[in-house]
C-alpha cells in the first residue's frame, strides 16, 4: 500500500493530432473520456479526444459529485443505477481511487406534496431493487442531528427519503482515472484543442475542423454538455436543450459533524460535508438561461439562506469560493445518447442537466456499445432524440427537483 | 507569560490603532488576556506572549503569525463559537472567548502532530494512488480522514440565526481600498461633483501608509514631505469632510459581479454596491518565500511585522534575520531596529548593494550586516525560530556559501502579489510583467479604472497619481467632469514617474533549491510542499487549472493569496514556459470568507394567508402549507366534514384561487389561444372549465373562466400557480401582440365555497338574487349583494355539490364567513378543510394539477378530450397534443375501488403480474360514502378500461383493484344541477 500512493507516473502522454481517428470525441469531461475509455475497450484503435480547455474543465470539475439512484421514472432509476454500481467498482476498474464514499443521501420532505413525490420515488426504487426508504423525522434526526424538527417553524420536516448506496466521489479523479485508463489503452487526449466546426460529405461526417487544423474521423461523438446546442449549430439540427448556469459554493474546512447529503427539494438546496471538512452546497439553477460561468450574488445569498433553513447551526461557517458551472437541460430531465436523423456518422451525448456526473461511466459504456455494435442498449433505448419528436418523454423532474428550474 | 498588556508594548506611536487609555479582557483557551481598545485577537496574544496561533490542516505543524492581514491560513481560530476567524484581524471585545482549533487536546501540544512524522508517506495525491484495494480500505480511510481533517467546529450550540440587515447602496464611483491611491480617487472624484463611495476592509484609512516608515517621506498633492501616518491622516481627514464621499470602514468587497455589482461585507450585514464606475484600489499582498521549514513561528511577512509594530506597538522578537527580494523588508529592518531588536542580518537576492536606498544605508550606518545576492535556505527550530541559515546565489542558484545566524525572527519578502482578484471577476486581461515581477492589467473593463499598488507599482507617489487620474476619467466618464484639460499632463507625469521608477532595481525572484529540504511549504493553507508541486508536473498535471486541481494550491481559506504567485512560479520553471503563458487559477468570489448568516440576510418568509385567516385560528384549524399559502387542513375530523358537505352544508375558504381579471378587445382571442378550450363563444353570464397546457401540449393548471360582459373575463387558477398564469399571459400576449389587461386581483377578493343540499337555502337568506335552479343554472355567474356585500357567485362544483363560490371583496371576507355560518347554524353547516376537499373531489374524479398530473400528462390522458378544440385554430400546445392524440400507448389517469380493505398512500405503486411498476396512484382516500381505499392511478393504456383488475403494490404486497372510468359519487352530476 505505502508502496503504491508513493508511485509516481506520468498520467497520460502528449501527441499530435492525426489526420485521421476511427472516433473523434468532442469534450474531455467524465462523459466524454468514459466513452472513449469504453472503446478502446472494445478495440477500437484509434481514438481521439479533444477539449477546448483542460480536461474536465467543464461540468466534469465544476458539479458537486454526488451518485445516487433514487430516481422516478424506470428509465432513469436503472440506468443511474447501473452507473451507481459501476461507481462501486471503478476505482479498482481504472486502477485510480476516485475517492468513492456511500455516505447515503437524505432528501427531505417539507410539505405533504414532496412527501408524495419522495414515495412515489421510494416505490419504484424498492421494487427495481434499489434501496430508498420513507423515513420519519426522528429518524431523519438520528442520521443529521443538526436538523431542526420543531414543528410550525418555516420549512418543518415531514419525512424524509433516505437513500444509503448514495454517495461522493472526487469529480476530478474521476475525470483523470478516465484519461488516464484511457491512455494506457491508446486513446489519445488533446487538451486546448477547439472544435470549430464539423466536416460532411454527402450528409456523413468526415471529421472537425479544429484550431489546430482539420482532422478526419469516421464516427464525431458529441460529449460538450452544455455547449451542445454549439455543436447542433454547426450541425445544423435542433436539440430541445436549454442551457442554464447553476451555482455551487463550498465553505472552510470543518471537523466532521455530517455523515451524509442531505437535500430539499423545496428549498433547492442541498448540503453535504466532505472528507477535507468542507461543507458543499449547491441547489437550483440560475433563473435565467446562460452560457455565462460568471456566479451570482442573488444565488449566493439564496442558498446561504436555504441552507440555514435546513440546517440552522451551520449559520457561522464561512463561505470560501462560489462556482458557476452551465447544464444542458432538456424538457424532461432525461438525457439525449444517440444517432441523429440524418446525419451519418455522428452520436450524440448530452442532455446531462445536474445528474451527469453519476452517469458518466454508464453513459460512456452504453455510447460505446452503440458505436461498436451498431445496435442501441435496452438501457438507453428510451434516451433518443425522436422521443421528442414522437411524444415519448421520460418525466424526470421530480427526481432532480433540488436543481430543477424554478 | 504574561498577561499585563503593558510590559511589552511599545512606546506610544501617533495613529497607532491601539487606545492605551481603555483596556479589554478576552479568554484565550480559558485563560484571561489583557488587551487595549483597538487591538486584535492576534495583536494581543502575541503582545501577551503567545506564539502558537494554530496548528496546520495536514500535518498539525505548529504556526504562528504570518500575515497578520488577514490573509493567511496561520492565525485561524474560534471566536465565541465561531469557527475560522482570523485572529489578526478580529478586534477584541470584552468577554470575547477565543479558542484555537484543529489540535488535541491543546495547541501547545497536539498530539496529530505525530501525522507530521509520516509526511513522506503522504506525498501530492496520495489518496488517489492507493486505498482502494479491497474497497473496504477506503471505507475505513475514508472515516479516519474524516476524522483528522477540517480546521475549526461547527458551533452546534449556537442560537437561532440572527437576521441580519442586506441594503443596497448606489454611487457614481464606487473606490474599492482606502489606501493613498483609493483616497485619491474618491477625493478626484468627489472634488469633480461625483457620489463616491470608498470601501476600505481596515477601521482607519491609509492602507499601508499607516505602518509606513518616518524615513519613507511622502508628499501629498504638493505639499511639504510628511510622513506616510501623517499622510494617511491628512487625507483620510479630507475625505471625511468630503459630503460626496460615503466611507465604509472595516468592510470588504468580497467579490465583483455582473454589471459592476459590488458584494460589500460591512459589520452590519452584507451591502451591494452597484458603482457606474468601480475604481480597484486594493493593493497587493507580501508573499512569502519558499525554504526550508518556512512555516516555523516567527517566520513573519515583513509587512506583517511592521504593523505589529507600527499598528498595535508589539514588538515581535529580540533578534531578527530578514530576507528579502526587494525594497520593502528594510524598513522592516529599520522599524524592528527601532523596537529596539538586534537585526543580524539583511539577506537579499538581489546582485547588488542598494546604495540609493535610505533605509540601506542606514541600516548599514548602525552595523547591521547587509548581504546581497543572499537567499534563504532554511530556517532552524521546531516549533519557533531559533536561526536560520543563508547562501550566496550562484549562477545556477545557490552555492554551497552558507551563512548562519541564530534569531528568533525571521522577517521575509518574496515580494508581492497584486490583490487582483476583483479586476479579474471583472473581466481584465492581464500579462507578466519582469520588471515588477508581478501580472499587472493590461485591458480593462470600461467602466472598471485600477490605481495604486494592485498595478504592481508599489510606490506612493504613483499610486496617488494613478489613484487621481482614476477618479479623473471615472468622473469625466459618469459625466460629472465635462473635459479636462489637465488630464493628459497627469497621464504624462505618470508615465515619466512609471519609467523612472522601472529603471530601479527592483525584485530578484528567489531561486527555489528542492534539495534545501524536505519542508518547504508553497501552501500553507493545505501544507502542499514545493516537492509536491514538482511531483505534480512530472505526473503531467502541466496546466495551472489541473494542478492546481492535483495539489490542492490555492483551494484552501487563503484562496491562493499567499501561494498563488510561488506556485505558478514552479510551474512555469517546470515546464520551460513563461508566466504569461501559465496563467493563473480562477479567482472567484468571495474574495474574503463570509458567513452563510451574513449572505443569508434578513431570512424574511413570505407566506400567504387569507382575509379569513384568523377565523381558522379561533376555530382550531390544523394549518397546513400548501403552494406558498397557509390554509386549513381540517377542523379535527376531515371525515365528518366530508360527510356535513355531502348530507347538509359546508362552506370552506377558497381565497387561495388564484384570480386573474381579464379586460380588452383582444380578451376572448387571448384565452382561446392559452386555453385549450374555446372561450370567445362563451356567453356572458357563463363558466367554462379551462385547461392551460404548455408549449407540448401538457397540463400546466386548470380552472374556471367566467364571462362578465363581452370584453371582460373573470378566471381562476390553482392555488400556487397564479404568479406563473399571469406571466403565462402576459409573454403570450406580448407574443400575439393582443389588446387586453390582465390583473391579478388574487389579494382583492375572499372567496368562500358553500356547497352541500342545504346551501341554496343557507345562501338565500342572505341575498335577493334568486338561486332557484331555473334561474341559476349550473355553470352560471351573476353579480349582486349578498349578506349586503357586493359578490360575484359562480355556480360550480368542486366538491360534487350543489354550491356557489361567493367572491367577495377581502374587507368583507370575515363579516361574509360569520354570515353564512349563522346563517346556516340551523343546517348544523360546517366548516371544511383541504383535506376534506380533496376527499370530495376525489369522489367526483375533479383532477388536482400536479397532484394527479406530472410534467407529461396532457387533457387526453386524464378523460378530459373534450376540453381541447383543434376547430379553433392555433392555441398554445396544440402540437403536442395531437401527438398525444395519435398515440395509443399513453399512460391514462383512471379511477380504482380497492378490492379489499386496503387504503393505499399517494405514491404507492401500480405492478404487473411480476410486481414491477408499471403504473402510479396519485391520489389515494378512504371513502366515506364508500367505505373503501379508492383514488386515481395512473396506468399503461391497455389497463384504462373500465372494470379492469390492477394490482397495487402497497404495505409490502400487491392487492387487486378495480378500474372505473366514471365518478364514484353522483356520475351523472345531477345534484350538481340541483
Amino acid at each position: 500500500m505505502v508502496f503504491q500512493i508513493l508511485r509516481k507516473e506520468e498520467f497520460w502522454r502528449q501527441a499530435d493530432l492525426a489526420p485521421h481517428y476511427d472516433v473523434v470525441i468532442i469534450g474531455g469531461g467524465g462523459h466524454g473520456l468514459s466513452t472513449a475509455y469504453h472503446l478502446a475497450k472494445l478495440g477500437v484503435k484509434r481514438v481521439a479526444v479533444l477539449d477546448k480547455s483542460y480536461l474536465g474543465a467543464g461540468a466534469s470539475g465544476r458539479n458537486t459529485a454526488i451518485i445516487r439512484s433514487n430516481y422516478l421514472t424506470p428509465e432513469g432509476i436503472a440506468f443511474m443505477n447501473a452507473s451507481l454500481k459501476l461507481y462501486e467498482q471503478l476505482a479498482a476498474e481504472l486502477n485510480l481511487n476516485v475517492l468513492f464514499s456511500q455516505i447515503g443521501r437524505l432528501d427531505i420532505a417539507h410539505t405533504e406534496s414532496t412527501h408524495f413525490w419522495l414515495r412515489q420515488r421510494v416505490e419504484y426504487n424498492r421494487l427495481m431493487g434499489v434501496d430508498s426508504r420513507l423515513i420519519e423525522p426522528h429518524v431523519v434526526k438520528q442520521l443529521v442531528p443538526q436538523i431542526d424538527l420543531r414543528e410550525g417553524k418555516p420549512f418543518p420536516i415531514v419525512g424524509a427519503l433516505h437513500h444509503p448506496p448514495a454517495g461522493v466521489a472526487r469529480h476530478d479523479g474521476v475525470v483523470w482515472g478516465y484519461a488516464r485508463a484511457a491512455d494506457r489503452l491508446g486513446v489519445e487526449l488533446h487538451r486546448f484543442t477547439e472544435v470549430t466546426g464539423i466536416t460532411r460529405e454527402n450528409g456523413r461526417v468526415t471529421g472537425v475542423e479544429t484550431a489546430k487544423g482539420r482532422v478526419g474521423a469516421d464516427l464525431v461523438v458529441s460529449a460538450t454538455a452544455g455547449w451542445t446546442s454549439t455543436i447542433a449549430h454547426m450541425l445544423d439540427f435542433d436539440v430541445p436543450i436549454v442551457t442554464y448556469p447553476l451555482p455551487a459554493f463550498v465553505t472552510e474546512p470543518l471537523k466532521p459533524f455530517m455523515h451524509t447529503t442531505i437535500s430539499s427539494g423545496e428549498l433547492h438546496t442541498y448540503v453535504y460535508q466532505t472528507e477535507r471538512g468542507e461543507l458543499v452546497i449547491g441547489g437550483g439553477v440560475d433563473h435565467y438561461p446562460s452560457y455565462s460561468h460568471k456566479s451570482t450574488l442573488q444565488m449566493l445569498e439564496e442558498l446561504a439562506a436555504n441552507a440555514i433553513r435546513l440546517l440552522p447551526k451551520i449559520r457561522d461557517v464561512k463561505v470560501l469560493r462560489q462556482w458557476t458551472g452551465i447544464c444542458d437541460i432538456t424538457p424532461d430531465y432525461a438525457p439525449i445518447i444517440g444517432p441523429v436523423d440524418g446525419i451519418d456518422g455522428f452520436i450524440l451525448n448530452c442532455g446531462w442537466g445536474t445528474w451527469g456526473f453519476k452517469a458518466a461511466p454508464i453513459s460512456g459504456k452504453m455510447t460505446a456499445e452503440l458505436i461498436t455494435t451498431g445496435q442501441t442498449p435496452e438501457l438507453i433505448r428510451s434516451f433518443d432524440l425522436n422521443r421528442f419528436h414522437e411524444g415519448r418523454l421520460i418525466n424526470e423532474r421530480a427526481a432532480a427537483i433540488a436543481a430543477a428550474i424554478h | 507569560m504574561t498577561t499585563d498588556p503593558r510590559s511589552p508594548r511599545l512606546d506610544p506611536i501617533p495613529l497607532e490603532l491601539i487606545d492605551r487609555s481603555k483596556t479589554v479582557e478576552f479568554e484565550f483557551n480559558g485563560r484571561p488576556v489583557q488587551a487595549y481598545e483597538g487591538d486584535t485577537v492576534g495583536s494581543a496574544l502575541y503582545a501577551s506572549g503567545v506564539r502558537i496561533f494554530s496548528r496546520s490542516f495536514k500535518y498539525h505543524r505548529v504556526r504562528g503569525m504570518l500575515c497578520v492581514s488577514g490573509n493567511c491560513p496561520n492565525c485561524l481560530m474560534t471566536v465565541d463559537g465561531v469557527p475560522n476567524v482570523r485572529a489578526c484581524v478580529q478586534r477584541v471585545e470584552q468577554g470575547m472567548k477565543v479558542k484555537g482549533q484543529n489540535a488535541w487536546p491543546g495547541l501547545e501540544r497536539d498530539l496529530f502532530s505525530v501525522i507530521d512524522r509520516f509526511r513522506w508517506a503522504l506525498p501530492v495525491g496520495f489518496y488517489y494512488k492507493g486505498l482502494y484495494r479491497p474497497r473496504a480500505l477506503w471505507n475505513f480511510s475514508a472515516s479516519l480522514i474524516r476524522r483528522l481533517a477540517g480546521l475549526g467546529s461547527v458551533n452546534l450550540d449556537a442560537e437561532e440565526h440572527r437576521s441580519k440587515h442586506r441594503s443596497y447602496a448606489h454611487a457614481d464611483v464606487a473606490v474599492v481600498g482606502g489606501g493613498i491611491a483609493g483616497m485619491s480617487a474618491a477625493l478626484e472624484a468627489a472634488e469633480n461633483g461625483g457620489r463616491v463611495t470608498l470601501v476600505d476592509d481596515q477601521p482607519t484609512l491609509g492602507g499601508r501608509l499607516r505602518y509606513g516608515s518616518r524615513h519613507q517621506l511622502v508628499n501629498v498633492d504638493g505639499g511639504g514631505d510628511v510622513t506616510p501616518p501623517e499622510a494617511a491622516y491628512l487625507l483620510a481627514s479630507r475625505i471625511a469632510e468630503h459630503e460626496r464621499i460615503e466611507v465604509l470602514s472595516y468592510s470588504t468587497v468580497f467579490g465583483h459581479y455582473e454589471g459592476n455589482l459590488l458584494g460589500v461585507r460591512t459589520p452590519h450585514g452584507i451591502v451591494h454596491l452597484r458603482g457606474r464606475h468601480v475604481v480597484v484600489a486594493t493593493g497587493a499582498q507580501e508573499v512569502p518565500l519558499t525554504f526550508e521549514r518556512n512555516d516555523l513561528s516567527g517566520v513573519t511577512l515583513s509587512t506583517g511585522i511592521r504593523r505589529l509594530i507600527n499598528l498595535y506597538g508589539v514588538k515581535p522578537g529580540n533578534t531578527a534575520l530578514v530576507v528579502t527580494t526587494n525594497d520593502e523588508a528594510y524598513y522592516a529592518a529599520l522599524d524592528m531596529l527601532e523596537a529596539g531588536m538586534r537585526i543580524v542580518a539583511v539577506a537579499d537576492t538581489r546582485p547588488e548593494y542598494r546604495s540609493d536606498l535610505e533605509a540601506a544605508t542606514i541600516l548599514r550606518s548602525k552595523g547591521v550586516l547587509i548581504l546581497p545576492n543572499y537567499c534563504m535556505v532554511r530556517a532552524e527550530g521546531t516549533r519557533t525560530v531559533i536561526g536560520g541559515v543563508v547562501a550566496e546565489i550562484g549562477p545556477d542558484g545557490m552555492t554551497g556559501n552558507e551563512r548562519q545566524f541564530d534569531c528568533d525572527t525571521i522577517a521575509m519578502s518574496g515580494g508581492f502579489q497584486p490583490s487582483t482578484a476583483l479586476l479579474h471577476q471583472a473581466g481584465a486581461t492581464f500579462m507578466r510583467d519582469f520588471d515588477v515581477d508581478a501580472e499587472i492589467p493590461v485591458k480593462l473593463p470600461e467602466s472598471v479604472h485600477v490605481a495604486g499598488d494592485v498595478t504592481a507599482f508599489h510606490d506612493p507617489t504613483i499610486s496617488a497619481m494613478q489613484g487621481k487620474l482614476a477618479g479623473k476619467e471615472a468622473s469625466l466618464a459618469v459625466g460629472a467632469l465635462a473635459s479636462d484639460t489637465k488630464l493628459s499632463d497627469l497621464k504624462h507625469s505618470l508615465r515619466e514617474s512609471i519609467s523612472a521608477y522601472r529603471r530601479r532595481l527592483l525584485i530578484t525572484p528567489a531561486p527555489v533549491d528542492l534539495a534545501a529540504g524536505p519542508r518547504q511549504f508553497v501552501c500553507y493553507c493545505e501544507d502542499v510542499l514545493a516537492k509536491d508541486v514538482v511531483q505534480g508536473v512530472e505526473e503531467g498535471f502541466r496546466d495551472v487549472q489541473m494542478l492546481k486541481r492535483y495539489s490542492t494550491v490555492t483551494m484552501g481559506p487563503c484562496q491562493g493569496k499567499m501561494c498563488h504567485k510561488r506556485f505558478t512560479e514552479i510551474l512555469a520553471s517546470e515546464t520551460d514556459s513563461t508566466l504569461t503563458e501559465v496563467g493563473s487559477t480562477t479567482s472567484r468570489p468571495p474574495i474574503q470568507p463570509l458567513t452563510l448568516g451574513e449572505l443569508a440576510g434578513p431570512m424574511h418568509m413570505a407566506f400567504k394567508r387569507t382575509p379569513i385567516h384568523h377565523r381558522h385560528l379561533q376555530a382550531n384549524a390544523k394549518i397546513a402549507e400548501t403552494g406558498g399559502w397557509h390554509r386549513p387542513h381540517s377542523y379535527g375530523d376531515p371525515l365528518a366534514e366530508a360527510r356535513a358537505v355531502r348530507t347538509s352544508v359546508g362552506i370552506i375558504d377558497v381565497g387561495t384561487l388564484g384570480k386573474l381579471d381579464i379586460q380588452g378587445k383582444d380578451a376572448p382571442e387571448l384565452l382561446d389561444f392559452v386555453y385549450t378550450h374555446r372561450f370567445s363563444d362563451l356567453r356572458p353570464g357563463r363558466v367554462r372549465y379551462g385547461v392551460l397546457t404548455g408549449d407540448n401540449g401538457t397540463i400546466m393548471d386548470d380552472g374556471t373562466v367566467a364571462r362578465l360582459a363581452d370584453d371582460h373575463y373573470y378566471v381562476t387558477t390553482s392555488t400556487a400557480n397564479v404568479e406563473a398564469v399571469e406571466q403565462w399571459f402576459q409573454w403570450w400576449m406580448a407574443d400575439r401582440e393582443m389588446c387586453a389587461h390582465v390583473t391579478n386581483v388574487t389579494s382583492g377578493y375572499s372567496v368562500i365555497n358553500i356547497a352541500g343540499p342545504n346551501a341554496r337555502a343557507t345562501l338565500a337568506k342572505l341575498t335577493d338574487i334568486d338561486l332557484s335552479p331555473a334561474k341559476f343554472r349550473y355553470m352560471r355567474v351573476k353579480s349582486g349583494d349578498v349578506a349586503g356585500v357586493p359578490t360575484i357567485l359562480l355556480k360550480i362544483g368542486f366538491v360534487g355539490e350543489s354550491g356557489w363560490e361567493v367572491h367577495c371583496p377581502a374587507e368583507y371576507g370575515e363579516h361574509m364567513w360569520d354570515t353564512l355560518l349563522a346563517a346556516g347554524d340551523e343546517f348544523g353547516i360546517q366548516p371544511f378543510g383541504v383535506e376534506a376537499q380533496r376527499i370530495l373531489r376525489l369522489e367526483k374524479m375533479h383532477i388536482i394539477p400536479s397532484q394527479d398530473t406530472d410534467l407529461l400528462t396532457t387533457p387526453f390522458d386524464v378523460g378530459a378530450d373534450w376540453v381541447v378544440k383543434f376547430d379553433k385554430g392555433d392555441f398554445v400546445g396544440a402540437g403536442g397534443l395531437r401527438l398525444a392524440r395519435d398515440r395509443g400507448d399513453r399512460d391514462k389517469l383512471v379511477g380504482f375501488v380497492m378490492s379489499n380493505g386496503v387504503v393505499p398512500h399517494d405514491g404507492d405503486s401500480v405492478v404487473d403480474e411480476a410486481n414491477r411498476p408499471i403504473g402510479r396512484i396519485t391520489s389515494s382516500r378512504l371513502s366515506p360514502t364508500m367505505g373503501k381505499g379508492f383514488g386515481y392511478a395512473r396506468v399503461p393504456a391497455g389497463l384504462a378500461s373500465e372494470g379492469k383488475t390492477i394490482h397495487i403494490w402497497a404495505e409490502g404486497s400487491p392487492h387487486d383493484a378495480k378500474v372505473t372510468l366514471s365518478p364514484f359519487y353522483d356520475p351523472e352530476g345531477k345534484r350538481l344541477r340541483e
